[in-house]
């Protein structure tokens, strides 16, 4: 029985190794300077430096290192950029996806179960390869270098799951919940509101918390969307600096980025899983 | 449901159609003339392209692959975290950061860690495993891997947690009545855990067919830039939008089409298998 309990406990450990060590490594990296960068341990930081991570908020002082003038960066531009289109992304991919949800799920219209389908299929189509068009439509629209852009295709990127989520939850959801709530004079827009949203709590989370993890891993389309420097999120401003100086404070600024990302994660997992759990299972 | 589908069909539908249009003409930045029809030209080259070949392959074991891996590591981590013991949450978390963690950066993490730049002290450490992987396998196999290893790493953090999901939205009883019934751990989860976990797993595989088929923003990033190993999905990429040669992109990239329909049709009768009872009932 102990020899079970410590391979149990190794294996955790393992798993959270596992989980943690990329990260850990592009932090410690994060963390040198730059004659450190390259003869030191890759493993860990002996003479750890936040040269990288101010020198993200140095604003007009353009720092010079040896003979090249490195570009500030607005940096404090950029979080709020990304906040912006991040909190824009989530709020709408909720806000159109609960109705369409709801309405597959609950009020099943002729056809539903090839609509429900339809909308979750277009979540293989490849947006990364579709860029041209994509523009195009981004053009027409007057969204160019603008954060709508962004926040229409990460939408779209995210509502296919989003939508199968939530009405896989209103599907299993008992009818009679929304039925005690008309038997006790709610109208049905207010029986929705005040009953059946409230109950489906942690699977707007997991579907919020999916939106999210889906716009934040995006840099590709941030970085070809969006070129005016003070309209970039975190994502296409560091992601067009050159790599080859920048890339320590390159990874400095998205690791500081990710951190409030990482504490709504945190904070969120639980009901994540359980939010997943009650859309396939049943709404209780 | 009008806004939703008015958002996600009304942004591809067009983007889908001109791609559909333009590889059935002869549209490239290298001509002055106007886009000429071609029909299925561009299609009919495919097929005799050596190279398209080699990347469909690739692609499909790209895929294969790396599912495979993100589902048995996914089964692993859920079953570690679905029993309850100390320091539980805190494994949770550090599964659950890979996918959390934006992908853009940790894929940095691993490029230095796998294809170090030559400044580095352990760069020739790795560099000679990367040539003795390439010679072994031909060039384009540490490519490959590290590739692999990026989409696998973040792709089971996802697997794990859905997977989570889904054990725990199994009944215990179920589990109590087959630690009776079955003789060892090995009977118990192949007869019992995963028929059970079907459902998820199809949709698991589902979700990471985008990762496989269509981000290629991982290779991309992996492989600095260059097509080191070909994927379709770079080399549409690298056509299309490199080069200028729109119409032959397209066509590659639209390549895979009945390869997708078919897959999502097979994952459809998987996991949304219950459609079926319900109107039936």
């Amino acid at each position: 029985m102990r020899r079970r309990r410590a391979a149990r406990a190794l294996l955790l450990l393992v798993a959270a190794l596992y989980g943690l060590f990329p990260v850990y490594y592009v932090t410690v990296q994060s963390l040198k300077t730059p004659e450190e960068d390259v003869f030191g341990n890759p493993f860990y930081v002996a003479d750890p430096t936040f040269e990288n991570y101010t020198e993200l908020f140095e604003g007009d002082a353009a720092p010079v290192r040896g003979y090249v003038i490195v570009p500030h960066v607005p940096f404090a531009i950029w979080v709020f950029n990304s906040a912006i289109v991040l909190a824009a992304t989530v709020s709408v991919t909720l806000l159109a996806g609960v109705p369409a949800a709801y309405a597959l799920g609950r009020l099943r219209p002729p056809g539903w179960v090839w609509w429900r389908r339809a909308l979750l299929a277009t979540y293989v189509v490849p947006h990364t390869i579709l860029f041209i068009p994509i523009y195009q439509l981004i053009i027409r629209l007057g969204l160019d270098d603008s954060h709508g852009a962004l926040i229409l295709i990460y939408t779209t990127m995210a509502l296919p799951f989003c939508v199968w989520l939530l009405s896989a939850y209103y599907r299993h959801l008992p009818r009679e919940i929304e039925e005690s709530a008309l038997v006790e004079g709610a109208t049905p827009p207010r029986a929705f509101l005040r009953v059946v949203l409230p109950m489906s709590r942690n699977v707007l989370v997991a579907a919020g918390l999916f939106t999210l993890g889906t716009a934040a891993n995006d840099f590709m389309l941030a970085s070809i969307f969006l070129l005016d420097r003070h309209q970039q999120t975190v994502a296409a401003g560091l992601g067009v600096m050159d790599v080859s100086l920048e890339e320590l404070v390159a990874v400095a600024g998205v690791n500081l980025a990710s951190i409030p990302i990482l504490i709504l994660c945190a904070f969120f997992a639980r009901g994540y899983v359980r939010g997943i759990t009650a859309a396939m299972v049943e709404g209780a | 449901m009008a806004p939703s589908l008015l958002l996600v069909l009304g942004v591809l539908a067009y983007p889908v159609a001109w791609e559909v249009w333009v590889s059935l003409t002869d549209f490239s930045s290298h001509s002055t003339s106007a886009a000429a029809f071609v029909g299925l030209a561009n299609y009919a080259r495919l097929v005799t392209d050596v190279d398209f070949w080699a990347a469909l392959l690739t692609t499909v074991l790209y895929f294969a692959v790396t599912t495979a891996a993100k589902l048995v590591l996914g089964i692993a981590l859920a079953l570690l975290l679905a029993r309850p013991g100390r320091g539980r949450a805190l494994v949770f978390l550090a599964v659950f950061l890979p996918w959390a963690y934006p992908g853009g950066v940790s894929v940095i993490g691993w490029y230095w860690l796998l294809n170090p730049p030559i400044t580095t002290s352990y760069s020739t450490f790795m560099g000679g495993i990367k040539y003795s992987v390439d010679g072994a396998l031909g060039t384009g196999a540490w490519a490959f891997t590290s590739v692999a290893l990026f989409n696998i790493w973040r792709g089971s953090s996802f697997a794990a947690i859905f997977l989570l999901a889904g054990l725990n939205a199994i009944p215990t009883e179920l589990f109590e009545y087959a630690q009776l019934e079955t003789r060892s751990a090995w009977q118990r989860l192949h007869a019992v855990t995963l028929p059970l976990l079907r459902p998820y797993m199809a949709l698991a595989v589902f979700l990471s067919f985008t990762t496989a088929f269509a981000d290629l923003a991982n290779v991309w990033m992996l492989t600095g830039g260059r097509v080191v190993f070909p994927v379709l999905g770079t080399q549409a990429y690298w056509l299309g939008i490199k080069a200028g040669r729109f119409a032959e992109g397209a066509a590659r990239s639209l390549s895979l089409v009945p390869l997708l329909v078919l897959a999502v049709l097979l994952l459809f009768h998987w996991f949304d298998r219950r459609e079926e009872e319900d109107r039936a009932a």
